[in-house]
């Protein structure tokens, strides 16, 4: 009971929650509760390791090389006087990868102003343009560098995922950049643009959520972000106790996955090999 | 700051918990919010901020041509696709009223626009995604040069399920892969104990037992199953595959999760630069 306000708060939702219900909770899709019901607590563990962080709590964060490695790219680029090439993805802003992927980028945009290297982010939605742009005019505002940012370096090519590729593996072999970073949502073009990369001998660091794509990168870049890791680069690169601690929570919360994970699957087969018990993937299937 | 930072928290708080929650409520404008209207408004704001693209982007390739950067003459090309593009599509048709009428004339055949569409960018996007298969081809080596021990696993699971998967991995008897894999066995025996008289032995024993096996069983083909490649790229495809493929997606989906959480609850502002 170390935060008081927490279990205060989840009492009043609990409460709340148990005199809708009892009033015959109209509205409510019955069928999914349980998916309400999961969808609480895993956001009251995320936001409990949260606060948690907030009040000086330490977590632990392993370390992830492909992060560790975007400080040492940014660096090579620096030594060799040559450009950073950001690419955050084919989509737009409704996806989260395509979020996260600006969000790095505001992080890397950072480092950029403190090594006084050239940034390019060829973008292929607008909407991601003006957001690349917010996030690094504010990154080098922060770093005190607001001179050396150019609302140009990040530029519109185009929304089809071929010309694309095609306008980025250009700007790849004429430019030559020392570090190709692809973070956000890829489809097919992710080879193209990692294998042109790789073969401009760039250090490259990759990050997506987009599972087909994931062996595509670790075979061509030196570095992948694969799935969750890509979500938790926000927390490490900025080390801000709040992010930091969501991710502790989303280890626990995978934690209560895997024991629901064999604990369904116990009783799936205690069910099946013995009709004693009930069938549970009827409460856990989503409707 | 104030129109910078908290109204766009509060608009993603509570378009948030209302897209988030909508899913729960049994409410006809809800619902309609959450599955229809929502998207609907987010593509009629990207439909908007196409003309800043564009307009970024003419601006930028100008800027090119007319200070003769390096590689202006790619700018040129770009500004007469450009340019070519916004003429066929609203001021040349190609074809009277009666073969199209304005905006059906982007995919009626004749017109300009679908000229264009046809025979220049189709074939140049296909030429692009032709490419891929250079591109799968030079990094399948590199993945599968044989390095360590994770490549070395790799390797045999790529010729396993390329060559199950083809109508001559049917035709290949289980009793060859098993020749094929007292051989290899042999092979590493010799580089473990190196004896020659200790590696004749093990794989005189091992062709041996598996010939004795086959005149007693009648060579099937398919028998024993665990040796027979189309079954064993389905257990691969199917049981290791799979399972690692769900290790990752249920990581995926927790990321997503924990992330959207901390975008409505307000946490993570890094989107809006702060």
């Amino acid at each position: 009971m170390k935060d008081r306000n927490f279990w205060i708060v989840i009492a009043l939702i609990t409460v709340v929650f148990l005199v809708y219900w009892l009033l015959g909770h109209p509205y409510f899709i019955t069928e999914r509760a349980v998916m309400l019901f999961s969808i609480i607590s895993l956001s009251a563990t995320l936001m409990y390791y949260i606060r948690a962080a907030e009040r000086g709590e330490e977590f632990y964060l392993r370390p992830i090389p492909a992060l560790k490695a975007v400080e040492e790219a940014v660096g090579r680029s620096t030594e060799m006087g040559r450009p950073i090439l950001y690419v955050p993805g084919i989509q737009d802003m409704d996806q989260v990868e395509t979020v996260a992927g600006v969000v790095v980028l505001g992080h890397v945009a950072r480092m950029t102003a403190r090594y006084e290297t050239s940034l390019n982010v060829p973008v292929s939605r607008s909407i991601v343009m003006k957001a690349a742009r917010e996030a690094c005019r504010e990154a080098y505002m922060v770093e005190g560098r607001p001179d050396m940012f150019n609302e140009d370096m990040v530029h519109y090519m185009t929304d089809d995922q071929f010309a694309y590729a095609a306008g980025v593996n250009g700007i790849m072999v004429r430019e030559k950049p020392a570090a190709c970073m692809y973070m956000g949502k890829f489809y097919a073009e992710s080879l193209i643009l990692a294998e042109t990369g790789n073969s401009i001998g760039a250090i490259q660091i990759a990050g997506t959520a987009s599972q087909a794509q994931i062996p595509f990168f670790v075979t061509a870049c030196d570095y992948t972000l694969i799935g969750e890791e890509f979500f938790a680069a926000s927390a490490y690169l900025s080390q801000k106790p709040e992010l930091i601690g969501g991710v502790k929570g989303q280890d626990m919360i995978k934690l209560v996955v895997i024991a629901i994970i064999v604990f369904s699957m116990v009783m799936m087969t205690i069910f099946e090999s013995t009709g004693f018990g009930f069938n549970i993937l009827e409460y856990l299937t989503i409707r | 700051m104030f129109w910078k930072r908290q109204i766009p928290i509060f608009i993603v708080t509570v378009i948030g918990s209302i897209t988030l929650f909508g899913w729960f409520i049994d409410q006809p404008n809800v619902k309609e919010f959450v599955g229809d209207d929502a998207t609907q408004w987010f593509d009629v704001l990207a439909s908007f901020a196409i003309i800043l693209g564009a307009l970024n982007l003419i601006k930028l390739q100008l800027q090119k041509v007319l200070y003769q950067k390096p590689g202006w003459l790619y700018s040129v090309v770009a500004v007469f696709g450009f340019v070519f593009a916004i003429i066929a599509g609203f001021f040349v048709k190609g074809v009277d009223d009666s073969v199209a009428q304005w905006g059906a004339h982007v995919t009626s055949d004749g017109t300009l626009f679908k000229w264009m569409f046809d025979y220049v960018f189709s074939p140049m996007s296909a030429t692009m995604f032709s490419l891929l298969a250079f591109f799968v081809a030079s990094a399948s080596y590199r993945a599968f040069r044989i390095r360590n021990f994770e490549a070395t696993l790799l390797l045999a699971s790529g010729i396993i399920i390329m060559v199950g998967r083809v109508p001559i991995g049917g035709i290949i008897s289980s009793w060859f892969i098993m020749y094929l894999i007292v051989l290899c066995l042999g092979i590493y025996v010799n580089s473990l104990k190196q004896d020659m008289k200790i590696t004749f032995v093990f794989v005189a024993v091992g062709v041996s037992v598996v010939t004795i096996g086959g005149f007693i069983t009648g060579w099937p083909i398919d028998q024993p199953g665990i040796f027979y490649l189309p079954s064993i790229q389905e257990w691969i495809y199917y049981y290791p595959n799979v399972a690692g493929a769900r290790a990752i997606m249920i990581g995926i989906g927790l990321g997503i999760f924990a992330t959207s959480i901390r975008y409505i609850l307000g946490i993570e502002r890094s989107y809006i630069g702060e």
